[in-house]
């Protein structure tokens, strides 16, 4: 997961080490750093910090050491990164098929955006082509969807292409 | 250096050429000639000791068509009827059995020779047997040609990027498909782009083996077990060939400027052929005959190769290769 902090230090040498230090304790990786001098409050100046964990453990991990370390944090939240992929079905197949999958993947699998299309210009019913367009909060969301569309395909006999 | 070449089509005789062309080459870097004392084609078989003129025995085929006068029932007596260091071995690939190729390959193995093959039957069917073999023997087998033909990919992953964490492979290992979806990209129906394919001499009369993917198949198995270690096989990979693939697929594709193309994965729990949707732009959404293949490291990143993937003298180029790894390891 992504996550966005912003924190107030002391306007000393040291300080913005300090403040980013901790995130490695984590094991966290940093993805951006935002060293805001114009807004002081109460003579500690504001940094604004984008980092990557795993979990919310790790998270609750770090607060706990910014703390500890005489840093405020004013706001901190996830910014949830989402992963987008495309699957073509071709084959004997309409919408309410597509829509029928969808509706058994959405059970189990967390999707943030689906989107179909469906073309049925051919007059041979087993070459019709469905779209799907996927937003996913994962990649392991986009793998057991993979997994599950795969199966469902293999069963039904309907080619089935992703993306890379 | 002595060479016996097994095959004599276009491969063979295209390697004959560069051995000719490149005595030069040879006697400046490892101050020694290459010579080819045997070579031999389906029917016919031709041997000297001595060493054979590599341009009279290609100018002997097309004329004749035929390697050399005399025939045989017994490909290995042949080979046995002469010294020789290496055998080049590049006959046509058998996917079912291995062919004549996996005979001669494991006799010369058996007997102390260095391999070098482009063959991807032998490889794809019995790869662990082979080079727990060459081991055994101290030989060598090297096979660099066999996927991508000229395209680098298996010393680069075995010898360049060596103690990199290799994750995966994905790439195009098939210049007939990519050949067939370039065309159909641009309207053409599966049927048309296939008869123009052949047309062009780039797909056979019965194109079976490029279409429903079984040559970019052996090439993943060769990758699994050569790049990843792997013990697989042909009957282990996922295959869906791009038969399938209509005009409606291809428009919806387009429609999110996305190109079909048949993608060949591999890593150490993948392996499939398929055809999969890529991004236009990307680097494996490339169109034409060309082979291309992204090799995804830990420390180096993303390192994307590509090349012509087949072809007489692309191939002998990665004979070539593997001849000049094992002459500097002999030296």
């Amino acid at each position: 997961m992504i996550v966005n902090a912003e924190l107030f230090v002391k306007d000393l040498p040291g300080q913005l080490v300090g403040s980013l230090e901790p995130v490695s304790m984590v094991n966290g990786n940093i993805m951006g750093v935002v060293h805001n001098r114009e807004q002081i409050i109460n003579n500690r100046i504001c940094i604004n910090i984008t980092f990557e964990v795993d979990d919310n453990s790790q998270v609750e991990g770090l607060k706990n050491i910014w703390k500890s370390r005489d840093i405020v944090i004013s706001r901190i939240g996830s910014v949830y990164e989402t992963f987008t992929m495309d699957y073509l079905l071709i084959g004997d197949l309409d919408a309410s098929y597509i829509e029928g999958i969808i509706d058994e993947a959405s059970k189990t699998i967390s999707l943030e955006a689906v989107d179909v299309r469906y073309s049925s210009k051919t007059v041979d019913p087993s070459k019709r082509t469905g779209m799907i367009s996927v937003k996913a909060r994962s990649e392991e969301d986009l793998d057991r969807l993979d997994g599950l569309l795969n199966d469902v395909c293999r069963k039904s006999g309907i080619v089935y292409v992703r993306g890379v | 250096m002595r060479l016996f070449i097994c095959g004599f089509g276009t491969v063979g005789q295209g390697f004959a050429e560069v051995v000719a062309s490149r005595k030069g080459f040879f006697e400046e870097r490892f101050g020694e000639d290459v010579t080819i004392v045997g070579a031999m084609d389906s029917r016919s078989y031709v041997t000297s000791q001595d060493g054979l003129d590599p341009m009279s025995i290609v100018i002997g085929k097309a004329e004749n068509g035929r390697v050399g006068p005399d025939g045989y029932d017994d490909p290995l007596a042949v080979l046995d009827s002469v010294d020789y260091d290496i055998l080049v071995e590049v006959s046509p690939t058998d996917v079912k059995t291995g062919g004549t190729g996996l005979i001669t390959i494991r006799h010369a193995l058996e007997c102390g020779k260095d391999v070098i093959t482009v063959n991807k039957g032998p490889l794809a069917l019995r790869f662990r047997e082979l080079m727990d073999l060459a081991e055994s023997k101290g030989c060598m087998l090297r096979f660099e040609g066999s996927v991508g033909g000229a395209m680098p990919i298996i010393n680069l992953c075995r010898e360049n990027l060596a103690g990199e964490n290799i994750r995966s492979i994905r790439g195009i290992f098939n210049g007939t498909c990519n050949f067939i979806l370039s065309k159909m990209d641009n309207g053409q129906p599966f049927e048309q782009a296939l008869k123009e394919a052949q047309q062009m001499g780039y797909a056979e009369t019965d194109p079976t083996n490029d279409i429903e993917g079984y040559d970019s198949a052996c090439k993943v198995v060769i990758l699994a077990n050569s790049v990843f270690g792997r013990d697989v096989t042909f009957d282990d990979v996922e295959i869906t060939g791009i038969t399938s693939i209509t005009e409606g697929a291809i428009a919806l594709a387009k429609s999110r400027n996305m190109v079909i193309r048949l993608i060949g994965e591999v890593s150490d729990t993948k392996l499939s052929v398929g055809p999969r949707l890529i991004p236009r732009g990307h680097a494996l959404g490339l169109s034409g005959t060309l082979n291309t293949a992204q090799i995804n490291t830990d420390l180096a990143g993303p390192v994307t190769v590509q090349g012509r993937g087949a072809g007489r003298m692309e191939t002998a180029s990665a004979i070539l290769s593997d001849l000049v790894a094992i002459m500097e390891a002999r030296r």
